[in-house]
């Protein structure tokens, strides 16, 4: 045990400058695929709450297909799909991928949060003469925010964690660096126990983060 | 300068409003009575089109109401509402409760709208609470301050949806006594309500419905005293006064 405690020490101390690196790729493809997801997630979610079938339709259609089929597929679709037609990095299109993936659970999220507004809400703003879009815009949406808050926190994590397998279109992330410096040091063991560590250490920053963002919305208002 | 004309709204295979005439002059305060079931909300929702009837047509001031053609938000502007919950903005303090609309519907000058919404909280008597959040009101406090966001339209009429109905008995007065002064300023009020007192004392018309229609129309006193249809005077019997 204290010979494995080690190479522990010494696999984390030698791979620490890459990883560090890494860990920068990993945030910048998780940030534009959160910032993407949010914005799909709320254009979709107010398509399918919209009154026109036809939104309904191609917001129902982009979800049923994200949701029900498995990221890794997407991910390689979309890579050589958008790489077909356009010129784009891996890193790009790794992230729009991700981006895209997320938009159809954030859309489900922000859906729900929207419909769990009391309806009151929603007639008291029209009986004041407010048309649908203010009052969806100043009224519901913030509260629906707030609600959506916990729940969309949850995604990020996931994306985070999931930003993982855009290894595999060649973006040299924190997973990718690991799996490449296992594959040089022979141990692959305490490398993806200390990869592991830095996932971990980076949720954990994140969920303390929310924890802070919460409770402040908390003591600003009901 | 309230008028519905042949009024009819079904929920699916429940007819609740079965052909209502009903015009109201300015200034009247007008209650609605019934039973529950009876169609009184449904009737008061309908005349801010929050509710769309299947047939007939409600006019305001003279000219009728197209639920496609006119931009209801417009016609609602001119009609305010009270609600039985309230429905205040949790997201706002007392304060931007009641300068919303006219900022964002009247696109008023904001410091004018502050101006508006304190001079409408000392009329409720809420002055103290400006600052605060919906949340650390009691019931009363609220529909106090739900009268000044909708007075803060300035309409020509108010619906109340049984303001006092979610309240503690304790709390019911001060609401009807923002009311009564309402009332007394000669602003046009349409009232669902179970306070037979205030039916009696601040009311000038009373209306009260079974099964989707007007049985009755009289002044409180006729109403109250000598109404010789039976169904009111079951109700009146079985709402002990």
């Amino acid at each position: 045990m204290p010979e494995t405690i080690k190479t522990f020490y010494e696999v984390f101390m030698n791979t620490y400058p890459g990883f560090l690196e890494a860990v920068l790729v990993t945030l910048k493809v998780t940030a534009i695929a959160v910032v993407l997801g949010t914005a799909f997630g709320i254009v979709f979610a107010l398509m399918k709450i919209s009154r026109s079938k036809v939104l309904q339709t191609i917001a129902n259609l982009y979800i049923t297909i994200i949701r029900g089929t498995p990221l890794i597929v997407q991910i390689m679709f979309l890579y050589y799909g958008i790489t077909s037609i356009v010129v784009l990095s891996n890193f790009w299109a790794g992230a729009i991928a991700l981006g895209v993936h997320n938009g159809a659970y954030i859309a489900e999220i922000f859906r729900g949060a929207i419909q769990g507004v009391d309806r009151g809400q929603r007639e008291a703003s029209l009986a004041l003469g407010m048309n649908r879009t203010q009052a969806m815009r100043r009224i519901i949406f913030p509260q629906a925010l707030r609600r959506a808050i916990p729940p969309l926190g949850n995604q990020f994590i996931i994306t985070l964690k999931d930003s993982s397998l855009v290894y595999l279109i060649g973006v040299s992330e924190l997973f990718a660096r690991a799996n490449r410096e296992a594959a040089a040091n022979f141990m692959p063991f305490e490398t993806f126990l200390v990869v592991g560590l830095y996932y971990l250490i980076l949720v954990l920053i994140f969920t303390w983060l929310l924890k802070l963002y919460e409770n402040k919305l908390n003591v600003d208002g009901s | 300068m309230i008028k519905t004309m042949n009024l009819h709204k079904s929920f699916g295979e429940l007819e609740v409003l079965k052909g209502i005439d009903l015009d109201i002059n300015p200034g009247q305060v007008v209650v609605l009575v019934g039973v529950s079931g009876s169609g009184k909300s449904t009737l008061l929702r309908c005349l801010n089109f929050l509710e769309k009837a299947e047939e007939g047509t409600v006019s305001i001031d003279g000219r009728a109401i197209d639920r496609k053609k006119d931009d209801l938000s417009q016609v609602r502007a001119e009609v305010g509402m009270v609600f039985q919950h309230f429905n205040l903005f949790p997201h706002k303090t007392v304060l931007e409760n009641i300068m919303e609309a006219p900022l964002i519907v009247k696109k008023m000058d904001k410091e004018k709208a502050k101006q508006l919404a304190l001079t409408l909280l000392e009329k409720v008597g809420l002055s103290d609470k400006a600052d605060v959040y919906p949340n650390k009101l009691s019931g009363g406090q609220k529909q106090r301050v739900a009268i000044a966001r909708a007075l803060a339209m300035e309409p020509k009429a108010l619906l109340f949806d049984e303001p006092t109905s979610a309240l503690d008995p304790e709390l019911v007065g001060e609401v009807l006594q923002v009311m009564q002064d309402l009332a007394n300023e000669g602003m046009t009020m349409v009232v669902v309500t179970h306070e037979m007192k205030f039916a009696k004392e601040v009311a000038n018309r009373i209306v009260m419905l079974d099964e989707g229609v007007i049985i009755e129309d009289a002044d409180p006193d006729t109403f109250f005293n000598h109404s010789t249809n039976k169904r009111t005077r079951q109700f009146l019997e079985m709402v002990n006064v």
